[in-house]
């Protein structure tokens, strides 16, 4: 009869304790999702001001190489001249909003009226600390009126929304995560879908039917529809489209408007009226 | 005292991950030091204490993420069962063993997280995507984890002549 050390059994044991208890971690966070679980809190809690100090040293670093060793002037002239292209691409962005808007409703102003949200501008001070999931930290949280599922921006466009919020810090789901899924629709033509996260630096286009129009370079925006993400927001634009005949809808590939690789600081809008 | 410097060690990592090592990496292949510290402590700590500190540290991985919260917890845990059985059987030192099982569990560590958000969360990724980057994530930490295995030895050498006790103990 073969002889069985106690040590097996402890390590069956231990085996059996993680699969449970990762089972029921797993359980409880897809079950209670809009639940935020207390020990989430208190590990940010720990972490994000070691986080943001290192964010600054990083920043601070690179900025010295970036500015002055590298590029003594044309680096902040860059920087300037892509604020400024950005500016003016959500003011484009806006006119343009505006004047469809006006073309189809004359009830336009009142939306837009009642669009105005009040904001909060954070600091991006960490990432996902896995490779997998596309989340961003920012240095903004419950003590700033910041809440789950409200939408985070730039003057770009969409960058995501909030998972959880901490007192001084919250998680954002950025727009590329595979979990993520934006009501959207085109610019010019207003067929609608939705972009969806597929884990890469790039989104998709659902659920457009094969018969719309749709070209390269046309501009998505947020349809407003889902009620996390404003109308008429930058979304991306249409990088590539595939159409076979025997499908329904037609698969595009859109590239976020904000290179989320490198976002800095972002905007979150806030659901009340006070704030900003 | 070992259990403080081991809080702060940990946070000094997780800090790491989560904002120096994007600068670094600045594509879509990040090498994951909350694994690499798995392996090692699974191979490294006395006792089964490797196991319960890789579950911990995928634990405190889960809280700084946004996956699904248990999905690190029982990959770095089984990594750590794993290397806490092995360790005693088979050659785990050396920087050709020590990259093999680093890219081996690498892709364990990312077929777990893709099939719990799949199947859990209904999750979109391509087929394609999926393998390229997990092939290179293990490329990515077989690479690093040499050296790191290196500097850990070397930090947890010196934690133990300033504090002597059982946890920073060799096996």
């Amino acid at each position: 009869m073969p002889y069985r050390r106690p040590q097996s059994k402890y390590f069956i044991s231990i085996l059996a304790g993680i699969l449970m208890f990762s089972l029921v971690l797993m359980t409880v966070n897809a079950r209670y999702d809009k639940v935020n679980l207390f020990f989430e809190s208190i590990v940010v809690w720990f972490v994000s001001p070691v986080q943001s100090l290192f964010t600054t040293a990083t920043n601070s670093i690179t900025d010295v190489f970036d500015h002055y060793f590298f590029l003594v002037r044309t680096s902040s002239e860059n920087d300037r001249l892509l604020l400024e292209l950005d500016r003016l691409s959500k003011k484009n962005n806006e006119l343009l909003e505006r004047n469809k808007l006006l073309e189809r409703s004359a009830n336009l102003t009142e939306f837009i009226g009642e669009d105005e949200r009040p904001f909060v501008v954070a600091k991006v001070i960490g990432y996902d600390a896995t490779q997998w999931s596309k989340v961003i930290f920012i240095n903004r949280g419950t003590d700033h009126k910041v809440e789950k599922n409200l939408s985070v921006v730039t003057d770009a466009g969409v960058v995501g929304h909030v998972i959880h919020a901490s007192l001084k810090s919250s998680k954002v789901l950025l727009i590329t995560d595979s979990r993520s899924a934006v009501d959207s629709l085109f610019q010019e033509t207003r067929k609608s879908g939705i972009t969806v996260g597929i884990g890469e630096d790039i989104c998709e286009m659902k659920f457009v039917p094969i018969s719309a129009q749709v070209s390269v370079g046309d501009k998505v925006v947020s349809s407003g529809l889902g009620g996390v993400f404003p109308k008429g927001l930058m979304v991306g634009t249409v990088v590539d489209i595939v159409k076979q005949d025997h499908e329904l809808f037609q698969d595009i590939r859109v590239a976020t408007s904000v290179d989320l690789s490198n976002v800095e600081e972002v905007v979150v809008l806030l659901s009340g009226k006070e704030g900003g | 005292m070992n259990y403080l410097v081991l809080i702060i060690a940990l946070v000094f990592l997780f800090s790491i991950q989560t904002t120096f090592l994007r600068i670094i990496f600045p594509g879509n292949v990040v090498p994951d030091l909350i694994l690499i510290v798995a392996v090692y402590s699974g191979i490294h700590l006395k006792k089964n204490r490797g196991v319960w500190l890789a579950a911990l540290v995928g634990f405190f991985q889960d809280c700084l993420s946004g996956s699904l919260l248990g999905v690190n917890f029982l990959s770095k845990g089984l990594v750590g069962l794993f290397f806490c059985v092995i360790k005693d059987k088979i050659i785990v030192q050396g920087i050709i063993p020590i990259g093999f099982f680093m890219f081996a569990t690498s892709l364990v560590d990312g077929m777990i997280y893709f099939m719990t958000m799949t199947s859990l969360l209904e999750g979109q990724i391509k087929v394609n995507y999926l393998f390229s980057s997990i092939i290179l994530f293990g490329v990515c930490n077989a690479v690093i984890a040499p050296f790191l295995f290196y500097m850990f030895d070397k930090a947890r050498q010196w934690l133990h002549r300033q504090f002597p006790t059982q946890v920073f103990e060799s096996i």
